[in-house]
């Protein structure tokens, strides 16, 4: 008997329905969707190269069930900003070289814009703590940790400004 | 250091696009998420493939029941060895060699043999990923244990179970030079000890990933996550279909280090592509993928130097085995750096090598950042320390004594056409370590430095080519073709800017097009810090042939001779009269309507030489060597061995810059390979089974881990790279560990002989350092 | 992920514990999911079906009461690093916290998780000992509390029945005077599992010591408390001979093993010397007072 079921995801602002077996992750159905900018680094919440915000908030989507993530407002990389209109942290990122191979990339800016989200001027160690679950093999993090800075500097004055 | 060398590093006016921190092409891409990497593409009708593989590391197979597996509903095939019979795959270096191929191929599928833990069994593919994981759960599997080698020392003796061949030895090389004896009769002091090196993983974040399809020709098409496009060869002659109907596409590559160098998912997939003759995709997991490339060699490195009260070494013998594990691979090269290399950046000129590489059943060991270079410097620069304490000199000043300078010869009798600069990097990073931390109760602080020579360029018996193309459209953008694969160091983006500089547009206004086997010109690897020196300069030529074209209309254009054009900003004009001039799309669109050939096929050789002399080692290997050095402040906790770096400053001359924050970006990357391999990376094998096969074992260094690294960039222009760059993508990692070990050394006094150097180790030798120290128990 | 396995997701706690009774050992209560789907992705575990807690939001939440502090079942690490009242009152579960795992498996992972997975590295587990915290659990047939100290009963083995569920973790307000703290000793600083975890608590009465709990981690089968230890230092001055003798006391009764992270010999010495430093520490957090 198949346990598939169809499920409603909202992602990115927007719902979709997939049909998929109660052991899919939230991973394999984003990918499944075409939301290939989550990326699949190891499946265990050890690298983080899969991060999505569920409510607002970094989570690894390899260790969520899509089924356990209908009715929650999932965001991934694409949901935050977009070549033509960047968000900050994907501005900074950009312009600073924090992204080599850029595989690391979406995840470790979801995580960056969970911590901003609940702290807009994070130190360098408070940023150190809140990216300690994305793996990068590329930039030593040296770039990263600065493009954060900038991109956060760059909300908070925009934040002032309004 | 003087003023006039400090001018060297200042920002270089002479260019409008080199040398600028300018954001590279692939980036707004990547920062976005809108890049498709390997395993984002997907086809309608695609099949989903899974590898079976041996669970036990040396064994005979004796059944292999594939028939519950083919009976699954859902399941299109299930493959192995016997629907194969004889292909076998190339493991050994590809592309255009001046050698003939080594004879070390490995079966696609085991026959009879396992040889290594996780070696391939049975291919699947299926309607979905479940489908094909539970037929692989459902394929039945006995395997006989026989006796296995895992430790290269015993594979060398007699009686030792051979792993393939008639002995275990892969390769051999030796380095000879001067007189070894009189130059250990001159010494004052004889210093000996041995270093161990670990396996090292690659960790790239991107598990090896691939889909093929048979296209409209018949062509197999395989767009792949690879370094290594040229496998094409390789993959054709395995799957038994001529060169010209297979087809390898590269995507945007989610970080390599040498671990995407060798064939991985490739073969799998043409071969099921080839039997479903539907699009097939395979993915490793991160379990896999530990299991599905080669690893650093672990080595023994034992070091025997003379040296006089004076500071000057005498002579140096260096003995070193190397574990290949269980197949050859890239081995015989990898040994050759490391041979090569094993005096490091200093004059020896008596010296004697003997390396060899070991078979065992060991995951087989291949490329990796550093290639054989990383572990010669893990063992001279800790060896350099020890003759310094050996002597009571002090280490930066007996370093000072022996470093080559430019135009000496290294140990093969080769002079680098470059310049060395390895002292004015160490002195620079040494210094920039500033005021020392004082240490604090159980918690010691220490100071280490390492220095490099790395080659830049393959083997030059190699014959390295490489080739590139450049045209301009009529809108004056210009387009860049070129097979170089690129593994995120913006190999792409450099090949932009070098023809931005030359055609004098804009970065924005060039796109490259790269990594098609079949389609762009073949550029050769993406290996060996090769692609900036070998197709850097393949676009160079390219775009200066189009260039010369191109003046040569506008001077007649603005009455004004070649020689006065400039071009630069998308504008063409006249020297000294600015305003003659034209825009460079105008120019470009006089070019057609003359027929003028917008467009320019360029190949780059690098030096050709014969192989080293096999008896003594000398000769030329490398077209030339960068040199740089990295600084090691750390804290030691003296109860519990654990290592907290505390600051890192890395100098390398990088010839001339191409993209500064690249460059940087390249250092502070090798830096987290280096550290992460002195320290905390360790692969633990146990009868050859991996017992640290994921992220949670493996470990890497984590934003909490990682210091701030500084970088001193020098640009010495004497490279032999486009506008006299140097590579910079292995030199940024070799001299990471050994200061690492040194700065340890330093501050607990007690050097720790084997890497990573982890908490319980650093704990263990202060242990037995103390023991030592008790007088000895009274009443004896 | 491939495994075969029911989910299902009660929308209250009545639901839960409903669902439970009737699955009893063929489910498995899924709250963060950072252990439970490790687990089923490696084989390790194969259940029949999973319970999803993640709309039992009444299991969510920190509260002081009647002198106890009560954490929902389903707080987050993320929750703990984020609470005023867990920072005044559990300083060292804020410790333990910090140091825990990466932070998106922080933002899911849960106290109850933390302490259900049974892993003798779980890193919540010595700060809660050294707490004395209790273990709440509840079926429908109703609830029961039990000391963390007397949950574990052998590795991977707990005193959960099959229908009853973590539903809540609570200690008594640490007296005026308990000072402590936890140390992870890992083989790198961010996202490792711990080689040798240490937590303590000590009520200091001028240079007396009225009451001690030292709890170890990863140097056993199951997080332990160091009974001989702290009996050594209980009612005792705190001299420095005292606190060898506590340190030397915990080492002798730990059992840990040697695995791919260090060496069991390597584990009982780390337990000494965290020991010593931590009830030196807390002596002169004392002093500060």
């Amino acid at each position: 008997m198949s346990r598939d079921k169809a499920i409603t995801l909202h992602v990115n602002g927007r719902p979709e329905t997939t049909v998929v077996p109660p052991h899919r992750t939230l991973l394999e159905a984003l990918r499944g969707l075409g939301h290939v900018d989550v990326k699949c680094g190891c499946e265990k919440g050890d690298c983080g190269a899969c991060a999505v915000l569920i409510d607002g908030k970094a989570a690894v989507s390899c260790l969520t069930l899509a089924h356990s993530a209908t009715g929650r407002e999932i965001t991934t990389l694409q949901g935050l900003g977009s070549t033509e209109s960047p968000h900050p942290l994907q501005q900074s990122f950009s312009d600073l070289g924090a992204a080599q191979c850029g595989f690391c990339t979406p995840g470790m800016i979801i995580a960056a814009e969970s911590l901003l989200r609940s702290d807009p001027d994070p130190t360098e160690e408070q940023i150190r703590h809140a990216l300690s679950g994305n793996l990068c093999r590329c930039t030593g993090y040296v770039k990263i940790f600065e493009a954060v800075q900038t991109a956060a500097a760059v909300m908070r004055n925009a934040g002032e400004a309004k | 250091m003087t003023v006039s060398d400090l001018d060297q590093t200042q920002p270089n006016l002479r260019f409008s696009q080199i040398g600028k921190p300018l954001t590279r092409t692939d980036s707004p891409g990547k920062a976005t998420g809108r890049t498709p990497y390997a395993g984002d593409y997907v086809m309608p009708g695609m099949l989903h493939a899974k590898v079976l593989r041996a669970d036990l590391a040396s064994a005979r197979l004796r059944r292999l029941d594939v028939s519950k597996a083919r009976a699954l509903p859902g399941v299109a095939c299930v493959l192995t060895a016997a629907d194969m019979p004889d292909r076998s795959i190339a493991t050994d270096i590809p592309g255009q060699t001046g050698r003939a191929r080594l004879k070390t191929d490995q079966q696609i599928l085991v026959k009879e043999r396992v040889r290594y833990f996780g070696e391939p069994l049975a291919l699947i593919a299926a309607e979905t990923p479940d489908i094909a994981e539970k037929a692989r759960r459902l394929i039945e599997v006995e395997l006989e244990p026989i006796p296995g080698v895992y430790d290269p020392e015993e594979a060398l003796k007699p009686g030792a179970p051979v792993v393939q061949g008639t002995d275990n030895i892969v390769a051999t090389h030796r380095i000879r030079k001067g007189d070894l004896e009189a130059g250990f009769a001159a010494a004052d002091t004889i210093v000996e000890h041995t270093y161990v090196t670990p396996f090292q993983e690659h960790a790239f974040l991107e598990p090896e990933v691939g889909l093929a399809w048979i296209d409209e020709n018949e062509v197999i098409t395989i767009r792949v996550c690879t370094q290594v496009i040229e496998h094409f060869r390789a993959v054709a002659d395995a799957v038994g279909v001529p060169h010209n109907k297979l087809r390898i596409m590269g995507a945007l590559v989610g970080g390599g280090f040498g671990g995407k160098e060798d064939v991985t998912v490739e073969t799998y997939l043409a071969i099921l592509a080839q039997k479903t003759r539907r699009p097939v995709r395979l993915e490793f997991s991160r379990e896999e993928s530990f299991l599905g490339h080669g690893k650093r060699h672990p080595m023994k490195l034992k070091y025997r130097t003379g040296v006089t009260r004076e500071g000057k070494i005498t002579a140096l013998d260096v003995q070193v085995v190397a574990d290949a594990g269980a197949y050859v691979y890239l081995s015989p090269y990898v040994l050759l750096y490391c041979a090569v290399n094993a005096p490091g950046p200093y004059r020896v000129d008596n010296l004697n090598v003997f390396a060899r590489a070991v078979a065992t059943n060991n995951m087989f060991a291949s490329a990796f950042r550093g290639f054989g270079g990383i572990q010669a410097a893990a063992a001279y620069e800790q060896q350099m320390d020890e003759c310094a304490n050996a002597i009571g000199m002090d280490r930066m000043e007996f370093r000072r004594r022996n470093y080559l300078q430019t135009g000496d010869a290294i140990s093969t009798g080769f002079v680098p056409p470059s310049a060395i600069w390895t002292e004015k990097c160490a002195d620079l990073a040494w210094k920039a370590l500033g005021a020392p931390t004082p240490s604090a109760g159980p918690v010691r602080i220490g100071r280490g430095i390492g220095a490099c020579q790395q080659s830049y360029g393959r083997l030059t018996f190699l014959h390295d080519t490489s080739e590139a193309w450049v045209g301009i459209e009529m809108d004056g953008t210009v387009t860049v073709r070129s097979g170089v694969t690129d593994i995120g160091a913006g190999q792409a983006s450099a090949l932009a800017q070098i023809a931005a500089e030359i055609l004098g547009v804009t970065l924005p206004n060039v796109t490259v097009y790269n990594s098609d086997s079949q389609v762009t010109p073949l550029a050769g690897t993406t290996t060996a810090s090769r692609a900036l020196y070998m197709t850097g300069n393949a676009a160079r030529v390219a775009a200066q042939g189009l260039r010369d074209r191109l003046a040569a209309v506008a001077a007649d254009l603005l009455g004004a001779d070649p020689s006065q054009i400039v071009m630069e900003f998308n504008r063409v004009s006249v020297a000294d009269d600015p305003d003659r001039g034209m825009s460079i799309a105008d120019l470009v669109k006089v070019c057609g309507t003359r027929g003028v050939h917008r467009s320019e096929l360029a190949i780059f050789r690098a030096p050709f030489t014969d192989v080293l002399d096999p008896e003594t080692g000398q000769g030329q290997a490398h077209p030339d060597y960068a040199y740089g050095a990295h600084a090691i402040e750390c804290a030691v906790d003296t109860e519990t061995g654990e290592v907290t770096i505390l600051k890192s400053v890395a100098a390398h001359d990088v010839g001339q810059c191409i993209n500064r924050a690249a460059v940087d970006g390249q250092i502070h990357g090798g830096t987290q390979n280096g550290l992460g391999y002195a320290l905390s990376e360790e692969m633990l094998y146990r009868e050859g089974r991996l017992v640290t096969p994921s992220f949670s074992e493996y470990l890497t260094p984590t934003s909490m881990d990682m210091p701030h690294v500084e970088t001193i960039v020098l640009e010495s222009r004497s490279g032999l790279g486009p506008f006299g760059s140097k590579g910079i993508g292995e030199p940024s990692m070799t001299p990471v560990a050994p200061a690492v070990a040194n700065a340890i050394a330093d501050a607990i006094g007690v050097r720790i002989f084997e890497m990573p150097i982890t908490p319980e180790r650093v704990w263990r030798a202060l242990q037995e350092a103390r023991k030592r120290a008790e007088p000895p128990a009274a009443g004896g | 992920m491939y495994a075969e396995f029911d989910l299902t997701i009660p929308e209250n706690l009545p639901e839960a514990l409903k669902a439970l009774g009737v699955a009893g050992k063929r489910a498995v209560p899924l709250s963060g999911g950072t252990n439970v789907l490790v687990d089923i992705r490696s084989q390790r575990i194969a259940p029949d079906c999973l319970l999803d807690l993640g709309h039992v939001h009444q299991l969510r939440g920190i509260t002081v009461e009647q002198g106890r502090v009560t954490l929902g079942a389903r707080t987050t690490v993320g929750d703990l690093l984020a609470s005023a009242e867990v920072a005044r009152y559990a300083p060292a579960l804020v410790e333990a916290a910090r140091v825990f795992a990466g932070q998106m498996v922080r933002n899911a992972a849960t106290v109850a998780g933390n302490v259900a997975c049974g892993s003798p590295a779980a890193d919540l587990v010595p700060p809660l000992l050294a707490l004395d915290a209790e273990v709440t659990l509840s079926s429908v047939r109703g609830s029961r509390k039990l000391a963390l100290a007397d949950y574990h009963v052998g590795y991977k083995s707990d005193r959960r029945e099959a229908d009853e569920l973590i539903t809540a973790i609570s200690w008594p307000v640490p007296a005026a005077n308990a000072f402590g703290g936890f140390y992870k000793l890992a083989r790198r600083k961010g996202d490792a599992i711990t080689v040798t975890g240490v937590a303590v608590s000590i009520g200091i009465d001028g240079r007396r010591c009225d009451r001690a709990r030292i709890a170890l981690g990863s140097v056993a089968p199951i997080p332990m408390r160091a009974r001989k230890a702290e009996a050594l230092l209980e009612g005792a001055e705190m001299t420095p001979d005292r606190i060898a003798a506590a340190a030397a006391a915990a080492m002798e009764e730990c059992s840990p093993i040697d695995d791919v992270r260090a060496t069991g010999e390597y584990r009982r010495h780390m337990v000494g010397v965290l020991v010593a430093r931590l009830i030196n520490a807390a002596i002169q957090a004392a002093s500060k007072e």
